[in-house]
Parts: structure tokens; sequence; C-alpha cells
């Protein structure tokens, strides 16, 4: 079905095809994905799947085109201050969607196997988005040990334009992979990032995910992430969204090999009129397989916080194993949480466990608080703060924990003297 | 005002009554939990100095009657008042009484897990020093504070670090319960059932705790349904409390009475 802005999004494709990097078989690439776009339809608001993103956000977004000026001169922007360096880390930084610092490939990328193809979900199909447009792809394929940290900004520069990075990452048999993911930027008027992510993991390979996400709030941001496991291959993803004035995540985990794990664990917190969406399946396919599960949202204020969780357990997946633990915390009056636990299982041996709860803040332990003398407006803080404290506990770089920490306490008021907390 | 009295030390309430004026003036208290009325005129008068021991049968009130002084949500007013140094204490909110002086020491404090101790210590601290006027404790000053206490309630340092009460024991809720009150030195302390689930070895640490806490310019009301504790912080005065209402009070040796004879004894006469 056709719909005015899925209307834009193609013409603002026709308009600019020519100008973007890449060969013919990429332009082939680009093609079949506007196609597919175009077939699927644009999300809408009556189907289950994106009730909860803030559509109406991308129907503001004034062009889907790159911009012209990024793209033909990457550079990194006048940013008063880059996070900084984390000791051991590799960094690469993206700046609207061009790789300037770091880098593309890695030597082990076999370039002619091309990119990673990604069939995206209907749940996912904004990936589309980022096929089409994309305006730089990093391939990186990984063996032995490694950490690496990728900085996406929005520069917020003065021509208006979407920006589209790209990421392709293998992790080879055995490899042990750290991946910091930060999003962060200044952007002032209303622009859009859309971000693909395929990750591939090999037999036994091991990699620890960290995602913060801090865009400023006129930032409209597109996060969409396939990612597949081989035999014993250990995935965790540690994520933490502060950021944007609406997001939309779209994930998919397939578990293929015995004994493949996933450990995700988020955080959204949202303030003010900001939309935290998060959809995650998790695909058990091969016997042995786990998956636990953690994600805890505030919504304060006027923001909405969605986490849809669905994990299928295929009859390919004996013995599979999953632990989901769900729980929001409204603060907001007109505030809104919605997390949808979905468990779907096609095989007799599963041990599955879930729990989804939302609830305000438990009057109780506010009462113990304010039995000490210590303010209204810190106690709520407080208990916000210990919320998300078993999630937060499991960043386990020291240094980005800290951060971590920082944007989390920077959504909620008052609370002071931060590093006592900790 | 005289020197701080000496631990477990019989007070001398009488000399002590003429010249104090009530630090907490209950007059005929009414209030209601959940749609039932469970205090039903209570009038109960504490001075500067003085140990108070409310005892009564179970349900009988002595909790609600704690709550309603610390400002529990829930708790509704019907009629009565209640003072805390002349001043109206029912309308001030729970965080005011708290840094006016008054201390609730929970019967069931709750866990707080990611909120460490030493951060609620050092932040309710500073919150009643700056309601003092006094100025905020360093780091350094904090802790030398805070070291010795700890000690006093043998409560390893390390405890500080850990989150609120979190998988603490019993007996070690309670003991965390008396050093934050040593800590904020609260001019009334209303120690609730802060006796129950502990051993003869924590119990005799809470009191020497809460016995330290005694001079002639605080008070304490201790809420509990066992005479035991009354043999390691002696009171002054001993109130029963039946039917929402105290039906009888006197010296400690009415708590020896309540023990030999049972809280029947006091029920029935409540009840005629």
């Amino acid at each position: 079905m056709r719909s005015p802005v899925l209307d834009r999004v193609l013409a603002d494709y026709q308009g600019i095809a020519a100008q973007l990097p890449g060969d013919a078989d990429s332009r082939a690439e680009r093609g079949r994905a506007a196609a597919r776009l175009g077939e699927l339809g644009w999300p809408s608001a009556r189907d289950e799947q994106w009730r909860y993103t803030n559509l109406r956000a991308l129907d503001r977004i004034g062009a889907f085109a790159p911009d012209t000026v990024a793209l033909a001169a990457p550079a990194l922007p006048e940013m008063p201050e880059l996070p900084p360096a984390l000791p051991g880390f590799e960094r690469l930084i993206y700046v609207d969607g061009r790789l300037v610092s770091g880098r593309r490939a890695s030597q082990s990328a076999d370039a002619s196997a091309g990119p990673l193809a990604a069939e995206w979900l209907p749940e996912q199909r904004l990936g589309w988005l980022c096929d089409m447009f994309a305006t730089d792809t990093a391939q990186l394929a990984i063996a032995g040990e490694a950490a690496i940290e990728i900085l996406f900004i929005n520069s917020g520069r003065a021509s208006p334009g979407a920006a589209y990075p790209r990421l392709q990452l293998r992790c080879e048999p055995g490899s042990q992979v750290r991946l910091i993911e930060r999003h962060l930027g200044t952007a002032a008027s209303a622009s859009l990032v859309a971000m693909n992510l395929t990750i591939e993991l090999a037999r036994e390979a091991v990699l620890t995910h960290y995602r913060l996400q801090q865009y400023g709030r006129d930032t409209v941001f597109i996060d969409t992430l396939s990612a597949q496991l081989g035999e014993c291959a250990r995935y965790a993803v540690r994520s933490v969204a502060v950021g944007a004035g609406s997001a939309r995540t779209s994930a998919r985990v397939q578990l293929a090999g015995r004994g493949a794990s996933l450990a995700w664990g988020g955080i959204a917190v949202g303030r003010g009129e900001q939309v935290h969406d998060i959809s995650l399946k998790v695909e058990h396919e091969a016997p042995e397989t786990g998956t636990e599960e953690l994600f805890r949202g505030i919504a304060d204020e006027r923001s909405r916080v969605a986490f849809s969780g669905h994990i299928r357990i295929d009859g390919r997946a004996p013995g599979a194993q999953t632990r989901q633990s769900l729980r929001g915390l409204i603060e907001g009056a007109s505030a809104e949480i919605d997390l949808r636990p979905r468990l779907e299982i096609l095989t007799d041996d599963v041990r599955a466990q879930h729990g989804a709860t939302t609830g305000r803040l438990d009057e109780d332990l506010l009462f113990y608080l304010l039995a000490r003398g210590i303010d209204r407006p810190t106690a709520r803080s407080l208990l916000k703060w210990a919320f998300l404290g078993d999630a937060l506990r499991e960043i386990d770089v020291p240094a980005l924990r800290a951060e971590a920490e920082r944007l989390a306490a920077g959504q909620l008021p008052d609370v002071p003297d931060l590093g006592a907390l900790a | 005002m005289s020197e701080a009295q000496s631990p477990a030390s019989t007070a001398a309430p009488a000399t002590t009554a003429a010249v104090a004026a009530p630090l907490l003036e209950v007059r005929d208290l009414h209030a209601r939990v959940g749609g039932q009325t469970v205090l039903k005129g209570v009038s109960l008068t504490v001075r500067a100095g003085e140990v108070h021991a409310i005892m009564g049968p179970n349900g009988s009130g002595k909790s609600t009657l704690a709550y309603v002084l610390a400002g529990r949500p829930g708790y509704e007013i019907i009629s009565g008042s209640a003072s805390f140094e002349g001043r109206d204490l029912l309308s001030l909110a729970p965080e005011e009484r708290a840094r006016a002086g008054l201390f609730l020491g929970f019967q069931y404090p709750v866990e707080i897990a990611g909120v460490n101790n030493a951060y609620l210590l050092k932040a309710a601290l500073n919150a009643a020093r700056r309601e003092r006027g006094q100025s905020e404790l360093d780091a350094f000053e904090f802790l030398a504070l805070v070291r010795s206490k700890t000690q006093l309630m043998h409560i390893d340092e390390s405890f500080l670090g850990r989150g609120v009460n979190e998988g603490f024991s019993g007996g070690e809720k309670k003991r965390n319960e008396i050093l934050q009150m040593l800590v904020l030195e609260p001019k009334l302390a209303l120690l609730d059932e802060t006796d129950s689930g502990l051993d003869i070895d924590a119990l005799k640490v809470v009191a020497n705790g809460v016995n330290s806490l005694r001079s002639a310019a605080r008070a304490i009301v201790l809420v509990t349904h066992y005479q035991r504790l009354l043999d390691y912080i002696v009171p002054d005065f001993v109130h029963v409390l039946a039917r929402g209402r105290i039906a009888r009070s006197g010296d400690r040796t009415l708590a020896l009475e309540l023990e030999r004879r049972g809280y029947d004894w006091i029920d029935g006469q409540a009840a005629a």
C-alpha cells in the first residue's frame, strides 16, 4: 500500500541514486532494496509490530536523501568534545553516515564476497531504507581478540539530510570481540539516522556488544540489527538508550548453531515527548540454544517506552532454555510503557521462564527514603536509579559503565553526587 | 538541660518533666487505615530526656501510631492532634518530620538494591544538617563519623558499600536501622518493634546502640510486644495500648506485671 511518505522516499531515491557511491552491483542492491520496501509498504500504526513507533516523526522528515555535502567531503565536525578514548579499544568514527576515521574493511574481509545478504523481517522493513541510501559501509571480519569502538556522530550541519551508516561484522571461529557502539550528536534540526547492522558469529565466537544511544532530541533514529550465531557462539548485548526524539530498534537474532546463546540486556529511559520502541525477535533454530533477556524501561513525563520480546523456539531446538525479565516503570501522568513478551514454542523439551511487570514506584520504598529526610524528587530519582541498577551493572568496561551511568542519571532529575551511588 | 545520662541509667522523669516542654504531644488521636479505625483516642506526652515504651497485643494499634506520627501515606487522621516541639506534626510531609528530628525505626526495613547504605546515610545526614543550619560534611568527616558508629553496632564497614539492606538478615536490618539513627541523631526516635526477630546477642548490640543515644536532649519511644527489650533499655514510662487507646500507663514495673499476667488482663479491662 502506497503512502505519501513512501512516495517521497522513493522519489528522493530516484533523485539521488546516480550520486550514491558504489559500483553496478551495489546499485543493483540498492534498487532491490527500494523494490522490497515498495512491496512491503510503509509501516502503519495499525500494524501491531509498529503500533508504538513514532511514525509521525518519520512523516516530518523533510528529506530522505543523504546530505550531499557530507557525501562529497566527509570530515570530522567541530565537536565540542568527543568522548575520551577507551584504553585498548580501536576507534572508528562515522559522521553523518560517512566513515571519516578508522578502517573501512579489515584485511581479512573478502571484498569479493560482497555484503552480507540481509533479508529483513516485516518488522525490520525500515532496514531497506538504509540499504537504499547507505552512504558508507564498514565491513569487518575479526579473528582472534579485538576491541572496537565505533562513534556514530550526527553533526547537525546546516544542509539537511539523512544519514545511513552501515556496519557488517563477522566474528571468525573462536574469536573474542568487544564492540562498543556510541550514537551521539548535536543535530539542531530534525534529522534522520537509519543504521543497519549485520552480525555473524562463527562457531565458538564470543561478541560483547555495548550500545549507548545519546542523540539529541531532534534526531529520529531507526536502528535495524540482524545477528546470526553459529555453534556455541555467544552474543551479549548491553544497550542503553536515552537519546533521540524517536527511536526504533528492530532486532533479530538467529540462534542457528547448537549451543549458541544470546544475553540481551537493555535500558531505555524516556523523558519529555521521547519515544523508545524496541522490537527484538529471537529465533531458536538449533538444540541447546539459550536466551536471556532483561529489559528495564522508565517512561517519565509524556514519553513512551515499548519493548516487544518475541522468542520463537522451533522444532529443531530441543533443550532450549530461555529467561525473560521485562520491567517497566511509569513516572509521568501521561507516560506510557508497553511490554510485550511473547513465547512461541514448537518443541516439547524447553525450559522457559518469563515475567513482565509494569508499575509505578513502590510507595513503601519511597516512604522509607522520605522517612530519612530525603526530599521527594531526590527519593524518586534514587529509586529510578536503583531500578536500572541490575542492567547497568552488566556493563563490564568500567569507563563505559561510568558513561552509561552518567547518561542514565542525566535522564533522572535530582540525583546528586552520582559518584557515591555506584 | 542537664548533661547526657549514662546508658541504661534510670532517668529522673519527675525532674525532667518539671523543666522541659513536651517534645511530642499527642491528643485524643483517632486514625484509620484501610477503612478501619485503629486509633481511637490516643493521648501521649513525651519530654526530652525520657524513654517511653508502648506495649500492647497484636492489632492494638502500636505500629499504626508509629506510622501515623511518621506520616506514612494511607493512614488517615480522623480527629485529634500531634505536635512536635510545638509544631503541628500532622501537617508536615514525612521528609519534613524526619528533618525536624523525628526518626522512625522500621519494623520491616525495606531493601533497596542499587542505592548503597553510605549514599543513603550521607544524603539523609546532610538533609538534616541543612535543616539545622549546619554545613554539609565532606567525605572524610562523614566516613570518620560513620566508622565509629558502625563499630558500636558491630557492623562490618563493607556493609556501607552494599545496597540498602540488600540481602541483609533480619538482625542486620535492625542493626542498620539503629546505625542510621545514631548517624542522624534525632530528637525523637520512634522504634517500631526493633527487637523482633533478634537473638539475644543482636538484642544487646541494638540496646547498647539505643542507650548510647540517650540524653537529656532526646527522647526515645520504643514500640514493642515483649518485655525482654526493656531489660536492656530501661524505660521511664510504660504505656499499654489496647483497642486503639492507651489503657494503662505506669513505670517499668507495669511491663513486668504485663509479662506475668499477659495482655488478656489489659484487654479485658479495655473492653469493659
